[in-house]
C-alpha cells in the first residue's frame, strides 16, 4: 500500500515536472558517470601497472652508466650487501632513431624511427629479473635474426609482426624480422627517455662487433626487502668506485612514473567529477526546496489528514532516491564504455589488468559515495517538511511558520522602505525592476553565479595547465633557457672532439645567434651517507637565461640548485655547499646563488658558472635562430653532419618530453569544456524553469500593469545575464588566483621538480573565448525558457497556474 | 480625471475555450456586451459561470478563442502583445481580489510603477498625481511602508490608487472585496463609487449583492452565456437598502 502510494506519487510528479526531472537526471548521470570513470580508469591503470610489475620483476634499484666501469667494484659491493637478493649488469647498445628503419615486404611500406627522440637500446633477455614481456605475458627469447619491438613503437609506427627492422652499423646494415612486441616495466611510461629492443645473444654480439651503437650498461639490483631501497641507494651513491655516469632509478620511481603519466587522466576526471557533484548538489538542493514550496498546500493537506512528517518527506525522498539510483546506474554503464576507451593505451603499454573483486568494487564504491552524498543532502533539505505548519500551508501557501513569516515580512518591508523608484534615475524601467528583484531575491539567484563560477573554474584550470605545459616559455621549468635549438652530446669516447667540432660550426653559422655552451660535470657533495654524486651543468649564466624562483644566477664561486636538490640537501640561497670532483680531490666551498625549477633528469640538477672544460660527461648547446630561419631544417642538417649529437628544435624537445602531460591535460580540457558548458546550460534552464513557475503571479501583475511579454522576458534575461557574467568573472579571478595556487601546490607535491607553477594562460582563450561561450550558454538557456512567456492567457499567471 | 465621453467597450459573440482540460472547457459561449461610457457595470454569476474569464477577455489579459472586443472603436483582438500591453498601461486599470503587489517595492513605488512606465519623462507629475491619489484614498501615511506592513483594506485602496495612476479609461475589478471584512469592503466600495462618480467606466466582477448594488447595471452569466441584465440606475446612499433587496430578489430569480 505504502509502496504503491510512493510509486504513484513519484510517477505523477515525473509526468507533471518532466523538464525539471529530466534535467536533474542528466545532471546526476553526468556526476556519477565521471566519478565512476575516474575510479575505473585509476583501478585499471594501477591494475595494469601492477600486473606488468608482477610479470616483469623490475629492479628495486638501478644505475645507468655510459663509459668504462670497474666490474670488480660491483662484485665487491654486492658481496658487502647481504640485502641484495640478486643483481645483474645489463649490457645495452644505444642507436639513434635515424639509424633504425622498418619496412613491410608485403606492401612495400617503409620508414624509420628518427621522429622519436628517445634512446633506442638494443638488449638481450635477462635471466633472473627485469624481463621484457610479450603480449601474452610470457618472457620471449628471440632466435637469431628476430627482434621484439617496444609496444610504444608498435602504436606510433603501426608496426606488425613480420615487418623488417634494419639497424645501420659502422660495418653495414643488420636485418631483423619483427617476431613480436614487448612491454617494458622500466621504460613503459611515456615519461621514460629510452626504450628497449630485444634481440638474441648472437645478434647482440654481432651488433657490438659491428660498431655504431653506444655501449651502455645498467647495474640492476633486487633486494630482499623493498623498505631497504633508500638506504641501499645512499650506499651505492656514496661508493666512489661504482659506475654512476647516468641516471639512478628506484623501484618507487618506476612505480610513480608509471602511475603518474596515465594516472593524470584519472585525476583530471576526478577533479571534473568532484566539481560536478558539488554543482549537482547545489542544484538538487534548490530543486527540492522549490518543490516543497510549490507543493506546500499538498503537504498541508497530508499533514491535516494525519500523515506524519516522516511519511510525507518519504514521498519526496523515494522519488529522489530512485532518480539518483537511476542516474548512478546509467552513469555506471556509460563509465564502463568510456573506461575501455580511455585505458586502451595503458592496457597495451603495460599488461591486461586482472579482473578481480576490486574491478567491480572500486566503481561501485565511487557510485555509492555519489548516491550517499546526494541522499544525505536530500534528507537534510527535506527536514524542512517537518517545520511546515498546516494553517500556514493551507491558508497562505507558505512553508514558513508564524515567526518566520513575521521575520520575512519585516525583512521585506525594511528593504521596500529603502527603495525609491522615482529617484532611481531615468534608466530603463525593466533594468531597474530586474536589479531590485535581484537584490530582494539574492539568496535564490546566488545559485547561478556560484554554478557559473564553478563551471569557469572547471574549464579554465585544465586549459591553463595545457597552455602552460605547451608554452615555449615552459622550458624555464626545465632549467633551460628560452632558445630555438638544443644540441645534446652524451658521453662517448670521442665526445670532446665532437663537441668542439659542433660548437665551432654552430658559432660560425650565420643562421644561429646566442650560442651558449654548457658541460655536464659530475661533482660530489656530502650527503647523509658520505659523498654523493651531484650532476652540475657548467657554463656562462650571466645572460640571465634561466628563471630563478629564489635568488639569482650563479657567479664565480657560486652554484644554483634545482628545487629537488635544494630540498634534498636542505639548502636555500645564501647557504654554503661543499663540492669535490672525486675522491682525493680538493674540496671547495661554493655559495648557493639561487633555486630554479627543473623537470628534466629526475629534477636533480645544479648549475655553476665557469668555463666549459673538456672531459665532461656530456654537453648541451643552446642557440637562437635568425629571423626567418627554420629551426627544424637547421636541426636536421646538424644531426646529419654530427652523428654523435642530437640536435632538435626546442619546441619539439618540450613537446616530446611533455607529451604525456599535455595529452592528459588536453583530454581533461576538452572533457571539462564540454561538461562545463553543458552543465551551465542545463542548470540555467532548470533554475529558470523553477524560478519562472514561482514568479508567475509577479509576471501576471506586471502584465496587468502594462508590461509586455517581451519586457517581462527581457527582465528575466537581464537577471540571468548579470548573474552569469558575475559568476564567470568571479570564476575567472578565482581560477587565476586560488586555482593557480591550488594546482601549484598539487604539482609541487608530485615530486616533478616544480615548486612554484605560474600559469602561462592563453588570454584570448581563458579570458575571452571561454567566458563568452559560458555566458552565451547561460543566455541561450534564458532565451529558450523565456520564449515561452508569450502565452495568450496571462490571467493564469495571476492565479499561479501554468499555461 | 480621464475623458470618458467616447469610451465604449463592446464585445461580440465572445467565446473562450480552455484546451488544457479533457474534454476542452468552453467557458464563454458567445457573449455580446456593450459597456457605455462612464458606466459602472457589475458582472455576477455562480462560480464557474465565466464572469472572471469575461473580465480577462475584454481587458486583453487573455485572448478570446473567437469573437471581437472593441475599446473606443479599437479592435483589441487584432493587437500584438506589445500593443495590447500599451493599451493596458494607458487605458486600463486593474483591481484584484488579492492585492498582487511587488513585494520588493514600497506602497508608493507600487502605485507609481504604471505611471512612471507610461510617462518616464514626467516623473514629477506622476509623483504629484500619486501622492494626491493616496491622500484622497486615505493611505498617505503608509506611503513608504512595505506591503506586509499595512492592512488588507489599505492594500486594496492602494490597489485602487495603482489602477488610477495612469488615468485609465476603464477600470476592471475582479472581486475587489473578496478578501476583506465588511467594514473594509464598504471602504473599498465607497472608493469605487467615488471614482465612478468622477466619470470613470468600471467593470466589476463580484459575488456580493451588496457590492453589486453600487453599480449602474448588473449582468448575470450562467454557463458562459449572458443570461440577463438589470438596470439599477444611479447609486444613492439613501436608497441603498431598497436597491440591495431588489437586486437580491432579481438574483434569486436566476438561481443565485
Amino acid at each position: 500500500m505504502k509502496r504503491s502510494l510512493y510509486f504513484r506519487y513519484g510517477y505523477n510528479d515525473l509526468i507533471r515536472n518532466k523538464g525539471v526531472n529530466v534535467a536533474l537526471l542528466i545532471l546526476l548521470v553526468m556526476s556519477s558517470f565521471l566519478m565512476a570513470t575516474g575510479a575505473m580508469v585509476m583501478e585499471r591503470s594501477v591494475g595494469a601497472v601492477n600486473a606488468l610489475l608482477d610479470e616483469a620483476k623490475p629492479p628495486h634499484f638501478l644505475q645507468m652508466h655510459k663509459g668504462d666501469y670497474d666490474r670488480e667494484a660491483l662484485d665487491t659491493f654486492a658481496t658487502a650487501h647481504p640485502e641484495i637478493e640478486s643483481w645483474l649488469i645489463e649490457e645495452m647498445l644505444g642507436f639513434d632513431g635515424g639509424t633504425i628503419s622498418w619496412s613491410r615486404p608485403s606492401s612495400g611500406e617503409f620508414g624509420d624511427f628518427s621522429s622519436s627522440l628517445i634512446d633506442n637500446l638494443v638488449v638481450t633477455q635477462n635471466d633472473d629479473f627485469d624481463f621484457l614481456i610479450d603480449g601474452a605475458g610470457a618472457i620471449p627469447r628471440p632466435s637469431t635474426g628476430e627482434v621484439y619491438v617496444p609496444v610504444g613503437y608498435q602504436q606510433s609506427f603501426a608496426l606488425q609482426i613480420g615487418d623488417e627492422i634494419t639497424i645501420r652499423t659502422d660495418s653495414g646494415n643488420q636485418d631483423f624480422t619483427v617476431r613480436g612486441f614487448v612491454r617494458d616495466s622500466q621504460m613503459a611510461s611515456s615519461l621514460s627517455s629510452a626504450t628497449r629492443f630485444l634481440v638474441s645473444d648472437t645478434d647482440f654480439q654481432n651488433l657490438t662487433e659491428a660498431g655504431g651503437g653506444d655501449p651502455e650498461i645498467i647495474a640492476e639490483y633486487r633486494l630482499s626487502d623493498t623498505s631497504l631501497i633508500p638506504k641501499f641507494e645512499r650506499s651505492y651513491e656514496s661508493d666512489d668506485v661504482l659506475p654512476k655516469n647516468g641516471q639512478a632509478v628506484t623501484f618507487q620511481m618506476i612505480q610513480i612514473i608509471n602511475a603518474f603519466s596515465d594516472g593524470l587522466v584519472a585525476l583530471a576526471l576526478v577533479f571534473v567529477s568532484g566539481l560536478l557533484v558539488v554543482i549537482a548538489l547545489l542544484n538538487l538542493r534548490f530543486v527540492i526546496r522549490g518543490t516543497v514550496e510549490d507543493e506546500v498546500r499538498e503537504i498541508g493537506v497530508m499533514k491535516a489528514i494525519g500523515l506524519p512528517s516522516k511519511a510525507i518527506s518519504g514521498l519526496f525522498l523515494a522519488k529522489y532516491s530512485v532518480m539518483t539510483l537511476l542516474g548512478c546506474a546509467i552513469g555506471g554503464v556509460l563509465a564502463v564504455v568510456a573506461t575501455q576507451f580511455l585505458t586502451q593505451s595503458v592496457q597495451a603499454n603495460y599488461a591486461q589488468a586482472p579482473l578481480g573483486p576490486q574491478t567491480v568494487l572500486v566503481p561501485v564504491l565511487a557510485l555509492l559515495v555519489v548516491y550517499l552524498i546526494v541522499i544525505a543532502m536530500c534528507r537534510g533539505v527535506l527536514r524542512g517538511v517537518r517545520k511546515v505548519e498546516v494553517v500556514s500551508a493551507l491558508v497562505h501557501g507558505s512553508t514558513l511558520d508564524e515567526k518566520q513569516t513575521a521575520r520575512r515580512a519585516k525583512r521585506l518591508a525594511r528593504r521596500a522602505r529603502g527603495t525609491n523608484l522615482a529617484s532611481a534615475g531615468r534608466g530603463n524601467m525593466n533594468t531597474r525592476l530586474a536589479l531590485l528583484d535581484l537584490r530582494a531575491e539574492a539568496s535564490q539567484w546566488l545559485l547561478i553565479p556560484v554554478v557559473f563560477a564553478l563551471a569557469t573554474f572547471l574549464i579554465v584550470i585544465p586549459t591553463n595547465l595545457l597552455t602552460t605545459f605547451e608554452s615555449p616559455r615552459f622550458v624555464t621549468y626545465m632549467g633551460a633557457p628560452e632558445s630555438a635549438l638544443r644540441a645534446d652530446l652524451q658521453f662517448s669516447d670521442d665526445v670532446d672532439a665532437a663537441h668542439q667540432q659542433l660548437l665551432s660550426s654552430m658559432r660560425a653559422d650565420d643562421r644561429l645567434s646566442q650560442v651558449r655552451d654548457y658541460a655536464n660535470v659530475l661533482y660530489e657533495t656530502p650527503g647523509e651517507e658520505g659523498w654523493e654524486t651531484l650532476r652540475v651543468e657548467v657554463g656562462d649564466y650571466s645572460a640571465g637565461t634561466v628563471a630563478f624562483i629564489g635568488g639569482r644566477a650563479p657567479q664565480e664561486g657560486e652554484i644554483a640548485l634545482s628545487v629537488l636538490n635544494a630540498d634534498q640537501y636542505q639548502l636555500s640561497a645564501g647557504d654554503e655547499m661543499s663540492l669535490r670532483h672525486g675522491k682525493g680531490d680538493a674540496t671547495e666551498t661554493v655559495v648557493i646563488s639561487g633555486i630554479y625549477q627543473d623537470v628534466t633528469s629526475g629534477g636533480h640538477t645544479a648549475k655553476m658558472n665557469g668555463d666549459v672544460i673538456s672531459g665532461a660527461t656530456g654537453y648541451v648547446i643552446y642557440a637562437d635562430t635568425a629571423e626567418g630561419a627554420d629551426p627544424a631544417a637547421i636541426a636536421r642538417q646538424y644531426n646529419d653532419d654530427n652523428p654523435v649529437a642530437t640536435v632538435i628544435p626546442m619546441q619539439e624537445y618540450v613537446k616530446q618530453t611533455l607529451d604525456y602531460v599535455t595529452t592528459a591535460f588536453r583530454n581533461a580540457a576538452i572533457l571539462a569544456g564540454i561538461f562545463g558548458v553543458g552543465v551551465a546550460l542545463l542548470i540555467t534552464i532548470l533554475f529558470l524553469k523553477l524560478r519562472l513557475t514561482r514568479e508567475r503571479t509577479k509576471m501576471g501583475v506586471l502584465s496587468a500593469i502594462g508590461f509586455s511579454s517581451r519586457e517581462i522576458a527581457s527582465q528575466v534575461r537581464f537577471k540571468v545575464l548579470l548573474t552569469v557574467v558575475v559568476g564567470t568573472l568571479v570564476g575567472s579571478i578565482f581560477a587565476a588566483t586560488v586555482g593557480e595556487w591550488l594546482v601549484g601546490a598539487a604539482i609541487s607535491q608530485a615530486g616533478l621538480g616544480i615548486a612554484r607553477l605560474d600559469f602561462i594562460p592563453n588570454p584570448w582563450l581563458v579570458y575571452l573565448a571561454h567566458p563568452l561561450i559560458l555566458i552565451a550558454a547561460g543566455y541561450a538557456g534564458a532565451v529558450a525558457l523565456t520564449v515561452r512567456l508569450r502565452t495568450p492567457n496571462k490571467s493564469a499567471w495571476l492565479k499561479g497556474r501554468q499555461e | 480625471m480621464s475623458n470618458t465621453i467616447n469610451a465604449t467597450l463592446e464585445c461580440q459573440n465572445l467565446t473562450k475555450t480552455f484546451n488544457a482540460t479533457d474534454p476542452p472547457a468552453k467557458v464563454l459561449n458567445g457573449v455580446d456586451l456593450t459597456v457605455k461610457d462612464g458606466e459602472f457595470l457589475v458582472v455576477m454569476g455562480a462560480s464557474g459561470s465565466g464572469k472572471s474569464t469575461l473580465l480577462y477577455c475584454i481587458s486583453g489579459m487573455d485572448r478570446p478563442t473567437s469573437g471581437s472586443v472593441h475599446l473606443q472603436g479599437q479592435d483589441l483582438t487584432s493587437l500584438s502583445d506589445t500593443e495590447m500591453s500599451q493599451v493596458r498601461l494607458t487605458q486600463m486599470g486593474f483591481i484584484f481580489q488579492q492585492g498582487y503587489f511587488l513585494g520588493n517595492l514600497n506602497i508608493r513605488d507600487n502605485i507609481l510603477l504604471p505611471a512612471l512606465k507610461a510617462a518616464p519623462r514626467a516623473t514629477d507629475a506622476a509623483i504629484e498625481r500619486v501622492d494626491n491619489l493616496m491622500e484622497r484614498f486615505g493611505i498617505a501615511e503608509v506611503r513608504l511602508h512595505g506591503i506586509t506592513e499595512v492592512s488588507g483594506g489599505q492594500l486594496q485602496r492602494a490597489s485602487i490608487c495603482r489602477a488610477l495612476a495612469s488615468e485609465p479609461t476603464v477600470l476592471f475589478a475582479d472581486e475587489p472585496t473578496g478578501a476583506l471584512n465588511s467594514s473594509m469592503s464598504t471602504d473599498v466600495m465607497d472608493s469605487l463609487t467615488d471614482i465612478h462618480a468622477s466619470g470613470t467606466t468600471i467593470v466589476m466582477v463580484t459575488h456580493d449583492p451588496v457590492c453589486a448594488a453600487r453599480g449602474d447595471r448588473v449582468i448575470y452569466l450562467r454557463d458562459g452565456l449572458l443570461l440577463d441584465s438589470r438596470e439599477l440606475g444611479a447609486w444613492s446612499e439613501a436608497h441603498a437598502t431598497k436597491r440591495e433587496d431588489e437586486l437580491l430578489a432579481w438574483l434569486r430569480e436566476h438561481g443565485f
